[in-house]
């Protein structure tokens, strides 16, 4: 568990990262645009792809802390020890639907690759998008399994 | 089996799967797939799946969400808010009840630079609240007003939902923040004549005298980096320099620049934005996913449109179908979580509403209702039994009862209502700003 929630905290740092860039190359098209006319080529692309890839990062970081939001309105009278099953129980079926997507983004990877599919502006192969996105689904995944096995992280109060 | 009772299924078991604490965002996933499968078959359901992530994750027009959310981090872990704060006490401090009204205040300046009511609730309450206490307000008070003022975050442009609503219905994300600027103003003003009112009706939970302050350079210096910010997002996006998602990256990397300055931001808390941001930027791109698939297979049964074309035959006003659309939104939003209730609803009622006349321009009511739809998202993070601001600012509270907290917000949702029928009525005050917009 200590290594996952490394690789869970190293993406979801690398993803703030890759948005922090992001926010500089805007800053950097928009001087170039107003002032000296000059126009970063396909910076809404590369705007995109990378917000992309760092959504994909964040999402074992919030499945790790629990933070994707379920309705308690019904089960609150129950005991803490049924939610506490039935967090498993939910958990079980977000790691199936991550890894479900994974498998299923990889595949749409594979034919982008086949397909040489691009983007408009840059020519930035899809397939490495899709690439960034399978490895953060499928530790989503694994660390939601390891939660219904398990039960809850460490940091989960922090 | 007919379309109607396949569409009932698809919805019962999203609600059952919720009922029994599986996440929001999976419990339409899994329900939009029951459905998809069951209508289609399997081969297609896997060729949707393939770009489902790619679709919803590297999106141009999404990436605003996240740039937004890092932006309000940004601003929260700066230690922008204990200044604001200082300046807004400095304003209201001649009133009965005016540390309460400067929280509100210092919420609406927040809500200037920050699309997120939560991060605006817990924002101002850790600067708000021990200053109350110490000047004798009520628990009750205090978290009611700090919960209400939270709202403000999204009341007041930036505001994630009404971005994530612009991208549902295909709306220009710039005339829906000038067309909740004018209603977040009144909804302000609102909730400060709500406080004024309920200290002199209620007496005990407010001090007699307020603490004359005076206003100090320092208090001045502080709110300039907020107006800043805010002149930068909001003048370029009006004055034709930048996109809303360009905007949300240049605020995110000016406010980054303020809370350097201001010499705040350690690297600890540089860390903490990032985590911040993950959690509530993956909560909602899930929530596509989760909402995009039961969307799709809603829209395969045909029932949304046949629910359009029934409203469309009905003999009511079209602003009793919008006001029953809302009742319906306060209802649901009392279990449910608000923007899982607009992913999930927008694609079906959007359609309804457009049919309707309203004798005004499409993209008028699309405007006008998108800031409806904000109304009740804001209602619905106050209202009991599951109030999310209230529970937020409660907890950082720690010995208030939640009770307490609940009798504390219920003047600002009188305030609510107010407002509301008000902008019903009116669609004028949304749409005014909206017409300088080019």
């Amino acid at each position: 568990m200590k290594l996952l929630s490394l690789l869970a905290r190293a993406s979801a740092i690398l993803a703030g990262v890759l948005l922090t860039v992001i926010t500089l190359i805007t800053c950097v098209s928009l001087i170039g645009r107003n002032t000296i006319g000059v126009t970063l080529v396909g910076d809404y692309e590369l705007t995109a792809v990378t917000a992309g890839a760092a959504v994909a990062l964040f999402l074992p970081w919030c499945q790790l802390k629990r933070e994707n939001i379920v309705v308690d309105f019904f089960t609150a009278r129950l005991s803490d020890r049924t939610n506490a099953q039935l967090d498993r129980f939910g958990s079980f079926l977000l790691g199936g639907a991550m890894l479900l997507l994974a498998w299923r983004t990889a595949v749409g990877g594979l034919s982008a690759y086949d397909s040489q599919t691009t983007s408009m502006m840059l020519g930035f192969p899809e397939w490495i998008v899709y690439a960034f996105m399978v490895p953060p689904l499928i530790l989503t995944g694994v660390i939601a399994w390891t939660q219904t096995i398990f039960g809850n992280f460490s940091e989960q109060g922090e | 089996m007919s379309s109607l009772s396949l569409a009932g299924m698809i919805f019962a078991t999203m609600l059952g799967l919720m009922a029994i604490r599986v996440p929001i965002a999976i419990a339409m996933f899994f329900a939009g797939c029951f459905g998809y499968i069951f209508q289609v078959g399997w081969p297609p359901f896997f060729n949707n799946l393939n770009g489902a992530a790619f679709a919803r994750f590297a999106s141009y027009d999404l990436s605003v969400i996240p740039l937004f959310i890092l932006m309000g981090n940004f601003a929260t872990q700066g230690g922008i808010s204990k200044a604001l704060f200082q300046f807004a006490s400095v304003v209201t401090s001649r009133f009965k009840g005016g540390l309460a009204m400067a929280a509100v205040l210092a919420s609406a300046g927040f809500g200037a630079i920050c699309g997120s009511s939560v991060a605006t609730a817990a924002t101002i309450t850790s600067v708000a609240l021990p200053e109350m206490k110490r000047h004798g307000y009520s628990g009750r008070l205090a978290t009611g007003t700090l919960a209400a003022g939270g709202t403000l975050g999204i009341l007041i442009p930036p505001s994630v939902p009404l971005v994530i609503y612009a991208i549902l219905t295909e709306q220009n994300i710039a005339k829906l923040f000038a067309a909740a600027m004018v209603p977040g103003v009144i909804a302000m003003l609102g909730y400060m004549i709500a406080i004024a009112v309920y200290v002199r009706l209620v007496p005990g939970h407010a001090p007699e005298h307020e603490d004359q302050a005076q206003l100090t350079m320092e208090a001045f210096l502080g709110v300039a980096p907020i107006a800043i910010v805010f002149l930068i997002v909001f003048g370029g996006i009006y004055g034709g320099l930048f996109t809303p998602t360009e905007g949300a990256g240049v605020g995110a990397a000016a406010t980054f620049v303020a809370a350097l300055l201001k010499r705040e931001l350690t690297l600890a808390k540089i860390r903490q934005c990032f985590y911040s941001t993950a959690a509530a930027s993956a909560m909602i791109f899930l929530i596509f996913i989760g909402a995009d698939m039961m969307n799709t297979s809603l829209a395969l049964t045909q029932v949304p449109a046949q629910l359009a074309e029934l409203v469309q035959g009905l003999d009511v006003s079209p602003v009793m179908v919008v006001a029953g659309i809302m009742l319906f939104y306060v209802v649901l939003g009392a279990v449910m979580d608000e923007l899982s209730m607009i992913l999930l609803t927008i694609p079906i009622f959007f359609p309804v509403v457009m049919g309707l006349d309203f004798g005004m321009p499409a993209e008028s009511v699309a405007i006008w209702f998108g800031i409806m739809v904000l109304m009740t998202v804001g209602f619905g993070l106050l209202a009991p039994p599951v109030g999310l601001n209230v529970y937020v600012v409660n907890g950082l509270a720690k010995d208030v009862p939640i009770g307490e907290s609940y009798k504390g917000v219920m003047p600002f949702l009188v305030s609510d209502v107010f407002r509301t029928v008000l902008l019903l009525s009116f669609p004028g005050i949304s749409l005014w700003l909206v017409q300088f917009v080019g």
